[in-house]
C-alpha cells in the first residue's frame, strides 16, 4: 500500500517535470506552477508537523501544571518559549513560500 | 498581493511606508512618555500609573531571567519591547501598517540585541575569555569544531529572532487581508448584492459568517499573537544578555 502510494506521488511530481522538458517554451509558467506547488506542499508538511510538535510541548505542559499547580508561571514561560522556537521553523518556510510566491523571478 | 491588499492611508512618496509608520509609533512612544513624566508624584494617577504599570512587568521579567543586575539593561529591553508591542498593534488597525510586518524593522531590532549581547560579554568578561566560552566544556580535542558550531548558531540568533517577529506579523496581515478580500464587495458581499439566487442563499449567510469568524476569533487571536511575540522577543533578549553576564559569575 505504501509502495503503490509513494510511486503515485512521484509519478504525479515527475509527470510536470516530464512535460516541462518536452515543452521549454512554457518554462516561465512551468517555474510558476511549480513554485506554487511547492510553497503549497511545503507549507503544509510544515504546518502538519508543527501541529505535531506543538501538540505534545502543550500537552506536557498541561500535564506538568495539573501536577504542580504552584509553579504554573514558570511552566507557561517555558512553554510559550518552546512553541515559539517550533513555531520560528514553520516562519522560515513561510517566508521561503511568500518570496516563492510573490517574488517575480 | 497588491490585488488583495489596499494601500494605507497615510501614504507619503519616496518614504517606505515601514519607515513612516516606524517615526508614528515613536512619535505616540515620545509623547506617552512625555505626559506620564511630566508630573511625576510618589502617588502615580493616569498615565504615569499606566506606564509604571507596563514597566514593572519589564522588571519583574528582567529580575527573573537575569538577576540581581537585571534592571541595568531595563532601558534597552523595555524600549524593545514598547516599540514592537506598539507596532504590532498598529497593524491591527485597518488602513495602517504595522512596521514589524517588515523584515527591515525586525533585522534592526534583532541587530542590536545582537552586538549588545556581544558587548555585553566581551566588557563582562574580557575579548579573550568571553571566545572561550564559544568553544565550551569539552575536551580540548573537540574545541575547534565546538567553537565553530557555537558561532554558527550564535549567527542564527538574530535571523531566527527577526524572522519569528517578521513572519507572524506578516502572516496575520495576510491572513486578514485575505478574509476582508473574501468578505467585501468582490467576495461573498458583492455575490450577495449582484442579486443572483445563490448569491442570496449562500453569499449573504457567508459572508456574515465570515464577518463573526474574523471579529469573534482572528481579531482577538492577532491581539494575542501581539502580545506573545513581543514578550518572546524581549523574553530571548534577556536570555541571551543572561548567558553572556552569567558565565562571568562562574569562572
Amino acid at each position: 500500500m505504501q509502495r503503490i502510494l509513494t510511486v503515485s506521488v512521484m509519478a504525479i511530481l515527475a509527470a510536470p517535470g516530464m512535460a516541462w522538458a518536452a515543452d521549454a517554451a512554457g518554462s516561465s509558467d512551468m517555474a510558476k506552477a511549480f513554485a506554487v506547488l511547492a510553497a503549497g506542499l511545503g507549507f503544509g508538511l510544515a504546518a502538519g508537523l508543527c501541529g505535531l510538535g506543538q501538540g505534545r510541548a502543550a500537552g506536557s505542559a498541561v500535564d506538568a501544571m495539573a501536577r504542580q499547580p504552584g509553579a504554573i508561571a514558570r511552566i507557561q514561560t517555558a512553554m510559550l518559549l518552546g512553541l515559539a522556537f517550533i513555531e520560528s521553523l514553520v516562519l522560515f518556510v513561510f517566508v521561503i513560500a511568500v518570496i516563492l510566491l510573490f517574488v517575480k523571478s | 498581493m497588491e490585488l488583495i491588499e489596499h494601500p494605507p492611508i497615510l501614504h507619503i512618496p519616496a518614504i517606505p511606508d515601514h519607515i513612516l509608520y516606524t517615526w508614528i509609533v515613536m512619535a505616540i512612544l515620545v509623547v506617552v512618555s512625555f505626559v506620564a513624566t511630566r508630573r511625576v508624584s510618589l502617588v502615580p494617577t493616569g498615565s504615569q500609573n499606566f506606564m509604571e504599570l507596563v514597566l514593572d512587568q519589564f522588571v519583574k521579567e528582567l529580575d527573573e531571567t537575569i538577576g540581581h543586575e537585571g534592571r541595568r539593561y531595563l532601558p534597552l529591553i523595555a524600549t524593545l519591547g514598547l516599540f514592537i508591542l506598539a507596532s504590532n498593534l498598529m497593524g491591527l488597525v485597518p488602513g495602517l501598517v504595522a512596521p514589524t510586518a517588515n523584515l527591515n524593522t525586525t533585522a534592526a531590532c534583532a541587530l542590536i540585541v545582537f552586538i549588545t549581547y556581544h558587548v555585553i560579554g566581551v566588557r563582562k568578561q574580557g575579548f579573550i575569555a568571553y571566545m572561550k566560552h564559544f568553544a565550551g566544556p569539552v575536551p580540548a580535542v573537540l574545541k575547534p569544531l565546538m567553537f565553530v558550531i557555537e558561532i554558527i548558531s550564535h549567527c542564527a540568533r538574530p535571523l531566527s529572532l527577526s524572522l519569528r517577529l517578521f513572519g507572524n506579523m506578516m502572516a496575520g496581515h495576510i491572513l486578514l487581508a485575505i478574509f476582508f478580500f473574501m468578505m467585501g464587495f468582490d467576495g461573498m458581499l458583492g455575490w450577495a448584492l449582484s442579486g443572483s439566487l445563490g448569491g442570496i442563499v449562500v453569499g449573504a449567510p457567508a459572508a456574515v459568517i465570515m464577518v463573526v469568524f474574523v471579529v469573534g476569533f482572528l481579531l482577538p487571536l492577532k491581539i494575542l499573537v501581539a502580545f506573545i511575540q513581543t514578550f518572546i522577543f524581549c523574553k530571548l533578549a534577556m536570555l541571551y544578555i543572561a548567558a553572556a553576564v552569567e558565565e562571568a559569575e562562574h569562572h
